[in-house]
Protein backbone atom coordinates (compact mmCIF):
# COMPACT_ATOMS: atom_id res chain seq x y z
CA UNK A 1 0.00 0.00 0.00
CA UNK A 2 0.99 3.47 -0.94
CA UNK A 3 0.90 6.31 1.75
CA UNK A 4 1.83 9.86 0.29
CA UNK A 5 1.64 12.98 1.54
CA UNK A 6 1.50 16.48 -0.25
CA UNK A 7 2.46 19.91 0.62
CA UNK A 8 2.71 23.19 -1.18
CA UNK A 9 6.50 22.64 -0.74
CA UNK A 10 7.31 18.92 -0.50
CA UNK A 11 6.37 15.74 -1.56
CA UNK A 12 6.90 12.49 0.40
CA UNK A 13 5.79 8.95 -0.56
CA UNK A 14 6.08 6.33 2.27
CA UNK A 15 5.53 2.06 1.60
CA UNK A 16 3.60 0.74 4.01
CA UNK A 17 1.14 -2.15 4.46
CA UNK A 18 -1.87 -0.21 3.82
CA UNK A 19 -2.59 1.39 -0.01
CA UNK A 20 -3.30 4.74 1.35
CA UNK A 21 -2.70 8.12 -0.79
CA UNK A 22 -2.81 11.35 1.17
CA UNK A 23 -2.52 14.95 0.16
CA UNK A 24 -2.18 17.64 3.37
CA UNK A 25 -2.17 21.31 2.86
CA UNK A 26 -1.10 21.93 5.92
CA UNK A 27 -2.48 25.92 5.78
CA UNK A 28 -5.52 24.25 5.64
CA UNK A 29 -6.52 23.12 9.46
CA UNK A 30 -10.29 22.00 9.06
CA UNK A 31 -8.71 19.78 5.96
CA UNK A 32 -6.47 18.04 9.04
CA UNK A 33 -9.14 17.97 11.57
CA UNK A 34 -11.70 15.91 9.11
CA UNK A 35 -8.90 14.07 8.29
CA UNK A 36 -8.03 13.38 11.93
CA UNK A 37 -12.15 12.54 12.21
CA UNK A 38 -11.89 10.20 9.15
CA UNK A 39 -8.84 8.07 10.43
CA UNK A 40 -11.10 7.40 13.47
CA UNK A 41 -13.80 6.72 10.97
CA UNK A 42 -11.89 4.19 9.31
CA UNK A 43 -11.75 2.33 12.00
CA UNK A 44 -14.97 1.39 12.52
CA UNK A 45 -16.72 -1.80 12.01
CA UNK A 46 -17.97 -1.78 8.30
CA UNK A 47 -16.60 1.35 6.88
CA UNK A 48 -14.74 0.26 3.82
CA UNK A 49 -12.72 3.62 3.24
CA UNK A 50 -12.99 7.02 2.44
CA UNK A 51 -12.01 10.05 0.38
CA UNK A 52 -11.29 13.78 1.56
CA UNK A 53 -10.79 16.68 -1.36
CA UNK A 54 -10.20 20.01 -1.04
CA UNK A 55 -9.60 22.23 -3.54
CA UNK A 56 -5.47 21.53 -3.44
CA UNK A 57 -5.59 18.36 -1.71
CA UNK A 58 -7.16 14.79 -1.40
CA UNK A 59 -6.99 11.76 1.09
CA UNK A 60 -7.45 8.57 0.00
CA UNK A 61 -8.15 5.20 2.14
CA UNK A 62 -9.88 1.89 1.02
CA UNK A 63 -9.63 -1.66 1.64
CA UNK A 64 -9.55 -2.35 -1.66
CA UNK A 65 -7.30 -0.54 -3.48
CA UNK A 66 -8.08 -1.32 -7.08
CA UNK A 67 -11.35 0.48 -6.49
CA UNK A 68 -9.80 3.45 -5.77
CA UNK A 69 -9.88 4.96 -9.08
CA UNK A 70 -13.90 4.03 -9.74
CA UNK A 71 -14.60 5.35 -5.81
CA UNK A 72 -12.53 8.36 -6.46
CA UNK A 73 -14.94 9.22 -9.56
CA UNK A 74 -18.13 7.99 -8.18
CA UNK A 75 -17.82 10.19 -5.01
CA UNK A 76 -16.97 13.49 -7.53
CA UNK A 77 -20.12 12.95 -9.43
CA UNK A 78 -22.18 12.43 -6.74
CA UNK A 79 -20.82 15.69 -5.64
CA UNK A 80 -21.49 17.42 -8.12
CA UNK A 81 -24.77 16.02 -9.32
CA UNK A 82 -26.42 16.26 -6.03
CA UNK A 83 -25.26 20.16 -5.67
CA UNK A 84 -27.18 20.64 -8.90
CA UNK A 85 -30.34 18.56 -7.83
CA UNK A 86 -30.31 21.10 -4.31
CA UNK A 87 -30.10 23.74 -6.61
CA UNK A 88 -32.92 22.90 -8.64
CA UNK A 89 -35.71 21.88 -6.03
CA UNK A 90 -34.20 24.61 -3.43
CA UNK A 91 -33.60 22.33 -0.62
CA UNK A 92 -31.18 24.70 0.69
CA UNK A 93 -27.39 24.06 2.13
CA UNK A 94 -26.57 20.36 1.86
CA UNK A 95 -25.90 18.29 4.94
CA UNK A 96 -25.47 15.18 3.54
CA UNK A 97 -26.53 12.72 0.71
CA UNK A 98 -26.49 9.05 1.14
CA UNK A 99 -26.23 6.87 -2.01
CA UNK A 100 -27.16 3.49 -1.66
CA UNK A 101 -25.80 0.69 -4.02
CA UNK A 102 -26.75 -3.04 -3.73
CA UNK A 103 -24.71 -3.86 -1.13
CA UNK A 104 -22.39 -0.76 -0.34
CA UNK A 105 -23.66 2.99 0.83
CA UNK A 106 -21.61 5.90 0.16
CA UNK A 107 -22.05 8.82 3.14
CA UNK A 108 -20.96 12.09 1.38
CA UNK A 109 -20.95 15.48 3.18
CA UNK A 110 -19.48 18.50 2.46
CA UNK A 111 -18.00 20.72 5.15
CA UNK A 112 -16.50 24.44 3.72
CA UNK A 113 -14.35 23.37 0.76
CA UNK A 114 -13.86 20.48 1.57
CA UNK A 115 -15.96 17.06 0.23
CA UNK A 116 -15.87 13.50 2.12
CA UNK A 117 -17.17 10.57 0.84
CA UNK A 118 -16.99 7.68 3.26
CA UNK A 119 -18.08 4.20 1.61
CA UNK A 120 -20.08 1.40 4.13
CA UNK A 121 -20.92 -1.99 4.47
CA UNK A 122 -25.14 -1.60 3.77
CA UNK A 123 -25.32 -2.18 7.09
CA UNK A 124 -23.36 0.24 8.61
CA UNK A 125 -25.47 2.97 10.64
CA UNK A 126 -24.51 6.17 8.82
CA UNK A 127 -25.98 8.82 11.44
CA UNK A 128 -23.43 8.26 13.98
CA UNK A 129 -20.93 8.92 11.20
CA UNK A 130 -22.54 12.30 10.52
CA UNK A 131 -22.29 13.21 13.70
CA UNK A 132 -18.54 12.20 14.41
CA UNK A 133 -17.73 14.25 11.28
CA UNK A 134 -19.52 16.97 12.43
CA UNK A 135 -18.26 17.53 15.35
CA UNK B 1 -45.88 0.44 -19.57
CA UNK B 2 -49.06 1.42 -20.71
CA UNK B 3 -51.52 4.11 -20.18
CA UNK B 4 -53.65 2.74 -17.31
CA UNK B 5 -50.16 1.92 -15.46
CA UNK B 6 -49.55 5.34 -15.58
CA UNK B 7 -52.89 6.67 -14.34
CA UNK B 8 -52.75 3.98 -11.77
CA UNK B 9 -49.03 5.66 -10.83
CA UNK B 10 -50.64 9.16 -11.09
CA UNK B 11 -53.43 8.47 -8.80
CA UNK B 12 -50.87 7.27 -6.11
CA UNK B 13 -48.78 10.14 -6.04
CA UNK B 14 -51.91 12.39 -5.78
CA UNK B 15 -52.36 10.94 -2.71
CA UNK B 16 -48.97 12.14 -1.33
CA UNK B 17 -49.96 15.15 -0.62
CA UNK B 18 -53.10 14.23 1.39
CA UNK B 19 -51.01 11.67 3.61
CA UNK B 20 -48.70 14.14 3.85
CA UNK B 21 -48.75 17.52 2.57
CA UNK B 22 -44.99 18.42 3.71
CA UNK B 23 -44.58 16.00 0.26
CA UNK B 24 -43.88 19.22 -1.96
CA UNK B 25 -42.91 17.23 -5.20
CA UNK B 26 -42.85 13.90 -6.45
CA UNK B 27 -42.74 12.51 -10.05
CA UNK B 28 -41.79 9.07 -11.47
CA UNK B 29 -39.24 8.30 -14.73
CA UNK B 30 -38.00 5.19 -16.13
CA UNK B 31 -34.74 4.19 -17.54
CA UNK B 32 -35.02 5.90 -20.34
CA UNK B 33 -35.47 8.69 -18.84
CA UNK B 34 -39.44 9.41 -19.91
CA UNK B 35 -41.41 10.65 -17.00
CA UNK B 36 -44.42 8.78 -16.13
CA UNK B 37 -46.08 10.65 -13.67
CA UNK B 38 -45.76 13.96 -11.66
CA UNK B 39 -47.33 16.19 -9.20
CA UNK B 40 -47.92 19.50 -10.72
CA UNK B 41 -45.49 21.40 -8.95
CA UNK B 42 -42.54 19.58 -10.56
CA UNK B 43 -41.65 21.60 -13.73
CA UNK B 44 -40.20 20.06 -17.22
CA UNK B 45 -37.24 21.69 -16.27
CA UNK B 46 -36.73 20.27 -12.65
CA UNK B 47 -37.49 16.71 -13.84
CA UNK B 48 -34.69 16.83 -16.77
CA UNK B 49 -32.22 18.35 -14.68
CA UNK B 50 -32.81 15.66 -11.77
CA UNK B 51 -32.85 13.15 -14.30
CA UNK B 52 -29.61 14.13 -15.70
CA UNK B 53 -28.10 15.09 -12.62
CA UNK B 54 -29.14 11.56 -11.39
CA UNK B 55 -27.93 9.60 -14.29
CA UNK B 56 -24.49 11.22 -14.58
CA UNK B 57 -23.64 9.80 -11.16
CA UNK B 58 -25.74 5.80 -11.58
CA UNK B 59 -23.59 5.38 -14.63
CA UNK B 60 -20.39 5.01 -12.47
CA UNK B 61 -22.34 3.48 -9.75
CA UNK B 62 -21.13 -0.04 -11.01
CA UNK B 63 -18.63 0.25 -8.29
CA UNK B 64 -21.57 -0.15 -5.44
CA UNK B 65 -23.80 -2.47 -7.04
CA UNK B 66 -25.87 0.36 -8.58
CA UNK B 67 -28.00 3.34 -7.05
CA UNK B 68 -30.62 2.04 -5.11
CA UNK B 69 -31.59 5.07 -3.27
CA UNK B 70 -30.12 8.54 -3.24
CA UNK B 71 -31.16 10.69 -0.35
CA UNK B 72 -30.31 14.38 -0.10
CA UNK B 73 -30.69 16.29 3.21
CA UNK B 74 -31.28 19.80 2.87
CA UNK B 75 -31.58 22.35 5.51
CA UNK B 76 -34.44 23.14 4.71
CA UNK B 77 -35.77 20.31 2.56
CA UNK B 78 -34.91 16.54 1.39
CA UNK B 79 -34.97 14.87 -1.68
CA UNK B 80 -35.02 10.77 -2.23
CA UNK B 81 -34.79 8.75 -5.28
CA UNK B 82 -36.09 5.22 -5.16
CA UNK B 83 -35.43 2.80 -7.62
CA UNK B 84 -38.17 0.49 -8.26
CA UNK B 85 -37.37 -2.35 -10.88
CA UNK B 86 -37.05 0.15 -14.12
CA UNK B 87 -38.49 2.85 -12.77
CA UNK B 88 -37.44 5.49 -10.36
CA UNK B 89 -39.46 7.90 -7.92
CA UNK B 90 -38.39 11.27 -6.97
CA UNK B 91 -39.93 12.67 -3.92
CA UNK B 92 -38.89 15.89 -2.35
CA UNK B 93 -40.57 17.02 1.35
CA UNK B 94 -40.05 19.10 3.74
CA UNK B 95 -37.74 18.65 6.80
CA UNK B 96 -40.54 18.35 9.44
CA UNK B 97 -42.45 15.37 7.31
CA UNK B 98 -42.83 12.37 9.45
CA UNK B 99 -39.39 10.16 8.69
CA UNK B 100 -41.42 7.36 8.88
CA UNK B 101 -44.27 8.21 6.63
CA UNK B 102 -42.32 9.86 4.00
CA UNK B 103 -40.62 6.40 3.66
CA UNK B 104 -42.67 3.83 3.97
CA UNK B 105 -44.50 6.04 0.91
CA UNK B 106 -41.50 5.98 -1.21
CA UNK B 107 -39.86 2.72 -0.23
CA UNK B 108 -42.46 0.20 0.75
CA UNK B 109 -45.95 1.17 -0.67
CA UNK B 110 -44.94 2.62 -4.12
CA UNK B 111 -42.16 -0.03 -5.19
CA UNK B 112 -44.56 -2.56 -3.95
CA UNK B 113 -47.58 -1.44 -6.05
CA UNK B 114 -44.94 -1.30 -8.33
CA UNK B 115 -43.80 -4.67 -8.70
CA UNK B 116 -47.09 -6.18 -8.40
CA UNK B 117 -48.41 -4.53 -11.23
CA UNK B 118 -45.47 -5.57 -12.90
CA UNK B 119 -46.37 -9.11 -12.11
CA UNK B 120 -49.42 -8.48 -13.95
CA UNK B 121 -49.56 -10.10 -17.64
CA UNK B 122 -50.95 -7.89 -19.68
CA UNK B 123 -53.83 -8.20 -21.40
CA UNK B 124 -54.60 -7.79 -24.99
CA UNK B 125 -58.62 -6.42 -25.15
CA UNK B 126 -59.31 -9.19 -26.93
CA UNK B 127 -57.95 -11.08 -24.27
CA UNK B 128 -59.40 -9.13 -21.81
CA UNK B 129 -62.98 -9.87 -22.72
CA UNK B 130 -62.74 -13.60 -23.35
CA UNK B 131 -61.31 -13.37 -19.59
CA UNK B 132 -64.62 -11.57 -18.36
CA UNK B 133 -66.63 -13.83 -20.61
CA UNK B 134 -65.65 -17.48 -20.11
CA UNK B 135 -66.51 -19.40 -23.48
CA UNK B 136 -69.07 -22.14 -21.69
CA UNK B 137 -70.12 -24.68 -24.70
CA UNK B 138 -73.41 -25.55 -24.32
CA UNK B 139 -73.67 -29.35 -23.22
CA UNK B 140 -76.50 -29.98 -25.36
CA UNK B 141 -74.28 -29.38 -28.45
CA UNK B 142 -72.21 -32.56 -26.75
CA UNK B 143 -74.87 -34.57 -25.69
CA UNK B 144 -77.17 -36.56 -28.09
CA UNK B 145 -81.02 -36.30 -27.19
CA UNK B 146 -82.29 -39.63 -25.99
CA UNK B 147 -85.59 -40.79 -25.11
CA UNK B 148 -84.67 -41.18 -21.66
CA UNK B 149 -83.45 -37.58 -21.16
CA UNK B 150 -86.82 -36.56 -21.73
CA UNK B 151 -88.04 -38.13 -18.46
CA UNK B 152 -85.62 -36.31 -16.24
CA UNK B 153 -83.86 -33.37 -15.24
CA UNK B 154 -81.87 -31.64 -18.92
CA UNK B 155 -78.00 -31.28 -18.47
CA UNK B 156 -78.01 -27.70 -19.41
CA UNK B 157 -75.13 -25.35 -19.96
CA UNK B 158 -73.91 -23.64 -17.14
CA UNK B 159 -75.88 -19.88 -17.48
CA UNK B 160 -73.87 -17.14 -17.25
CA UNK B 161 -73.13 -15.27 -14.42
CA UNK B 162 -74.72 -12.19 -13.57
CA UNK B 163 -74.02 -8.81 -11.92
CA UNK B 164 -77.46 -8.05 -10.48
CA UNK B 165 -77.75 -7.88 -7.32
CA UNK B 166 -80.75 -8.70 -5.46
CA UNK B 167 -82.20 -8.62 -1.85
CA UNK B 168 -82.54 -12.49 -1.35
CA UNK B 169 -80.99 -13.31 2.09
CA UNK B 170 -77.47 -14.53 1.97
CA UNK B 171 -77.07 -18.27 1.27
CA UNK B 172 -74.08 -20.05 2.65
CA UNK B 173 -71.59 -20.80 0.06
CA UNK B 174 -71.88 -24.10 -1.65
CA UNK B 175 -69.78 -26.82 -0.29
CA UNK B 176 -66.93 -28.14 -2.71
CA UNK B 177 -66.83 -31.86 -2.96
CA UNK B 178 -64.18 -33.50 -4.99
CA UNK B 179 -64.82 -36.91 -6.10
CA UNK B 180 -63.33 -39.98 -8.13
CA UNK B 181 -65.45 -41.03 -11.67
CA UNK B 182 -67.26 -44.66 -11.65
CA UNK B 183 -68.83 -45.45 -15.15
CA UNK B 184 -72.46 -46.58 -14.79
CA UNK B 185 -74.48 -47.86 -17.98
CA UNK B 186 -77.43 -49.81 -18.36
CA UNK B 187 -80.75 -49.55 -20.15
CA UNK B 188 -82.47 -48.08 -17.08
CA UNK B 189 -79.71 -45.53 -16.46
CA UNK B 190 -80.63 -42.02 -17.29
CA UNK B 191 -77.55 -40.77 -19.37
CA UNK B 192 -77.67 -36.83 -18.22
CA UNK B 193 -77.75 -38.09 -14.37
CA UNK B 194 -75.15 -38.55 -12.08
CA UNK B 195 -75.15 -40.64 -8.75
CA UNK B 196 -73.97 -38.88 -5.89
CA UNK B 197 -72.73 -39.94 -2.08
CA UNK B 198 -75.83 -40.06 -0.49
CA UNK B 199 -74.43 -39.04 2.52
CA UNK B 200 -73.27 -36.30 0.68
CA UNK B 201 -76.76 -35.40 -0.84
CA UNK B 202 -77.91 -35.15 2.97
CA UNK B 203 -75.30 -32.93 4.30
CA UNK B 204 -76.36 -30.55 1.16
CA UNK B 205 -79.99 -30.49 2.66
CA UNK B 206 -79.34 -29.91 6.04
CA UNK B 207 -76.98 -26.79 5.22
CA UNK B 208 -79.87 -25.78 2.73
CA UNK B 209 -83.12 -27.02 4.61
CA UNK B 210 -85.70 -26.96 2.49
CA UNK B 211 -84.44 -25.47 -0.39
CA UNK B 212 -84.79 -28.16 -3.09
CA UNK B 213 -81.48 -28.98 -4.81
CA UNK B 214 -82.05 -30.32 -7.84
CA UNK B 215 -78.68 -29.83 -10.29
CA UNK B 216 -75.13 -30.16 -9.53
CA UNK B 217 -72.15 -28.23 -10.58
CA UNK B 218 -69.35 -30.67 -11.88
CA UNK B 219 -65.97 -29.05 -13.55
CA UNK B 220 -63.23 -31.05 -14.32
CA UNK B 221 -59.48 -30.40 -13.09
CA UNK B 222 -59.01 -29.50 -16.64
CA UNK B 223 -61.71 -26.82 -16.24
CA UNK B 224 -64.42 -28.45 -18.43
CA UNK B 225 -67.77 -27.87 -16.81
CA UNK B 226 -71.46 -29.03 -16.73
CA UNK B 227 -75.02 -28.47 -14.69
CA UNK B 228 -77.07 -31.50 -14.43
CA UNK B 229 -79.04 -33.73 -12.73
CA UNK B 230 -78.40 -35.92 -10.23
CA UNK B 231 -79.62 -38.84 -7.59
CA UNK B 232 -78.33 -40.97 -4.80
CA UNK B 233 -75.80 -43.77 -5.24
CA UNK B 234 -77.83 -46.91 -5.45
CA UNK B 235 -75.74 -49.24 -3.52
CA UNK B 236 -75.06 -49.21 -0.20
CA UNK B 237 -71.67 -50.35 -0.31
CA UNK B 238 -70.90 -47.49 -2.93
CA UNK B 239 -71.26 -44.72 -0.34
CA UNK B 240 -68.61 -43.23 1.45
CA UNK B 241 -66.60 -44.42 -1.06
CA UNK B 242 -65.75 -40.81 -2.29
CA UNK B 243 -66.83 -41.82 -5.77
CA UNK B 244 -69.53 -40.40 -8.43
CA UNK B 245 -70.86 -42.36 -11.03
CA UNK B 246 -71.28 -41.09 -14.59
CA UNK B 247 -72.81 -41.89 -17.32
CA UNK B 248 -71.44 -42.49 -20.98
CA UNK B 249 -73.01 -39.33 -21.89
CA UNK B 250 -71.61 -36.99 -18.92
CA UNK B 251 -68.06 -38.66 -19.16
CA UNK B 252 -68.30 -37.25 -23.28
CA UNK B 253 -69.55 -34.29 -21.79
CA UNK B 254 -66.44 -33.39 -19.72
CA UNK B 255 -64.16 -34.88 -22.14
CA UNK B 256 -63.53 -37.12 -18.82
CA UNK B 257 -62.84 -40.86 -18.04
CA UNK B 258 -62.95 -43.15 -15.23
CA UNK B 259 -60.77 -42.81 -12.26
CA UNK B 260 -60.52 -38.75 -12.69
CA UNK B 261 -61.23 -36.21 -10.22
CA UNK B 262 -64.21 -33.88 -10.43
CA UNK B 263 -65.44 -31.06 -8.19
CA UNK B 264 -69.04 -31.41 -7.35
CA UNK B 265 -71.43 -28.60 -5.65
CA UNK B 266 -74.84 -28.43 -5.55
CA UNK B 267 -76.67 -25.84 -7.14
CA UNK B 268 -79.02 -23.79 -5.20
CA UNK B 269 -81.35 -21.37 -7.43
CA UNK B 270 -84.03 -19.36 -7.02
CA UNK B 271 -86.29 -21.80 -8.99
CA UNK B 272 -85.31 -24.22 -6.68
CA UNK B 273 -86.78 -22.58 -3.69
CA UNK B 274 -89.85 -21.23 -4.90
CA UNK B 275 -90.42 -24.98 -5.96
CA UNK B 276 -90.21 -26.49 -2.50
CA UNK B 277 -92.55 -23.57 -1.16
CA UNK B 278 -94.59 -24.67 -3.94
CA UNK B 279 -94.38 -28.38 -2.72
CA UNK B 280 -94.76 -26.80 1.01
CA UNK B 281 -98.34 -25.22 0.18
CA UNK B 282 -99.24 -28.39 -1.48
CA UNK B 283 -98.76 -30.41 1.63
CA UNK B 284 -100.51 -28.00 3.46
CA UNK B 285 -103.67 -27.73 1.54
Amino acid sequence: MLKQKTSANTTETVFTDQVVITAVDDENSAFARLSASLAEIRKLKGVLGYILRSNTSATLDFDEPEKITENAILSSRIHDSCQEITKQFNLGQTESVLVEGENVKVLCMSIGENNISVFMEKNATHSGIIKRILI
Amino acid sequence: MTENYSTALQTIINEFKNITPEITNTFIFNKNCEIKASTETVTENQSRKLINAFNDFADHAETIGGVDTLTIQGANSQLSITSMNNYFLVNVSSRSADEKIVEMLTRVIVPTVVKLVDQIPELSGNELSQAKNPEVKPVEEIVLPDKQATQSEPVTAIPEMSASFSSEPILPEPPVNQFMIEKIGGLLVPCDIVRIDSEVIAKWHDIYGDKEITQVHIETLEGKAIMCGFKPIKEASNNGKGIIQFPEKVMQALQTSKGKLVIVKPVITRQGEKSAEAKNKRKHN
